[in-house]
């Protein structure tokens, strides 16, 4: 009894030994894994922590490299505008001259075409040219039939020379009133001849003036009709 | 104040235009040479045109008669235009070509229109003070016997060479009269 009993109790004790072995064995395999579990833990959160300082480190890097670029942006976009603005004043300060050259070479073509009007007034004085000629014409024959009238008396004083002279003593008067009269004729002839050269001179000085006004006049309309050509080829490069 | 080139480019312009436009055709031999500007008139009429420049005028004088040469000549059969008219457009033709010929050196240029005055008048062409005063006798064929005169008065020095040859020889300028 007694040994079974002390069987029993060391069995007991035993198996108490065996269960408490095994309860510090699970207890020292709990704590050794558990142990590792921190270790490792620790090990991913330092590096976790590694990671984020870095990420965060960069992220402030961009953040900064962010607002830098955005200050040059604002700086860049303010440049810009402002020259924007400028290109915008010069472009309204082109439209308006553009408008003003149009405006001017639009009056250069209306000016050139009122003053092509000119050639009417060159060839009004033209035609007065043909008027004057008349004139002239006019007082051509009449100083033609006032020669032919010098002639005849030329004849008739010659006439009255021969009479005189037949006359003898009597008609000595008389003859010195057919010389006279012949000299007077003379006179008269070569009056006439004087008259009718003054007549050609002026004829020739007429016909070269009035034709230098119409050749001139003709001149300045050929002109004015390239400074017209020339303000259209501008007044069409405008537009 | 018009050099000697310019004068002698003035003659040859001139020679080049009555060659040209003054016989009606080109078969007819036409002759030309230079004459004394103080001969006696000899022709009963002439044709006056003038150029006009900014710096100069020229005169271009034809001297013709109205004779039956010139009638057969110039109007051959025809008997519905009379022989001034003819020569009238005649002569605005050589002017023409001279006005053409002159336009490659002097761009501004205007011409006249045809004048016929009586060849008296011709002596008084001293009275426009010319600096250039040159007179040709011109035979067209056998009968037909003219004189141009050509004066030239300047209000500028006149210095130029033309290039006759090159010149356009299509046709003078046309005017109408």
């Amino acid at each position: 009894m007694e040994i079974h009993f002390i069987i029993a109790a060391t069995s007991s004790a035993v198996t108490a030994l065996i269960a408490w072995a095994l309860h510090r064995w699970h207890r020292a395999s709990t704590a050794s894994r558990q142990g590792i579990a921190t270790q490792a833990g620790e090990t991913a959160l330092n590096q976790a922590q590694a990671r984020y300082d870095a990420m965060s480190s960069a992220h402030a890097q961009q953040v900064q490299a962010l607002e830098s670029q955005l200050v040059e942006l604002r700086e860049d976009l303010l440049n810009r505008t402002e020259l924007a603005d400028r290109i915008r004043q010069e472009l309204d300060d082109a439209t308006r001259k553009h408008a003003a050259w149009e405006q001017q070479a639009s009056r250069i073509i209306n000016e050139a075409v009122r003053l092509k009007g000119l050639a009417a007034t060159f060839e009004r004085w033209h035609e007065q040219m043909t008027s004057l000629m008349t004139q002239n014409q006019d007082m051509h024959e009449k100083n033609q039939e006032l020669s032919s009238i010098v002639r005849h008396v030329v004849i008739v004083s010659l006439n009255a020379s021969i009479e005189a002279a037949r006359a003898g003593t009597a008609g000595r008067g008389f003859a010195v009133v057919a010389s006279e009269v012949r000299a007077l004729a003379a006179r008269s002839e070569e009056l006439s001849r004087s008259y009718r050269d003054s007549l050609h001179r002026n004829d020739l000085t007429t016909t070269a003036t009035f034709q230098d006004i119409q050749a001139g006049g003709k001149m300045i309309a050929a002109s004015l009709s390239s400074v017209e050509a020339l303000a259209y080829q501008f007044h069409n490069t405008l537009h | 104040m018009i050099s000697a080139r310019a004068k002698e480019s003035v003659e040859r312009i001139l020679r080049k235009a009555v060659q040209t436009r003054l016989p009606i055709s080109s078969e007819s031999d036409c002759v030309i040479s230079a004459m004394a500007t103080d001969t006696p008139v000899r022709h009963t009429h002439v044709v006056v045109l003038t150029i006009s420049s900014m710096a100069f005028r020229l005169l271009l004088v034809l001297h013709f008669s109205e004779s039956d040469a010139m009638r057969a000549y110039y109007l051959g059969e025809r008997t519905d235009r009379a022989l001034q008219e003819v020569f009238l457009e005649v002569s605005n033709l050589c002017c023409g070509a001279i006005n053409q010929a002159l336009q490659a050196d002097f761009p501004d240029l205007g011409m006249s229109t045809p004048y016929v005055l009586d060849a008296r008048c011709v002596p008084h062409l001293s009275e426009l003070d010319p600096d250039y005063l040159a007179s040709f006798e011109i035979r067209i064929g056998e009968s037909v016997d003219l004189i141009a005169t050509v004066c030239v008065c300047a209000d500028a020095p006149i210095d130029f060479v033309a290039d006759v040859d090159s010149a356009e020889e299509s046709s003078g300028e046309l005017e109408l009269f």
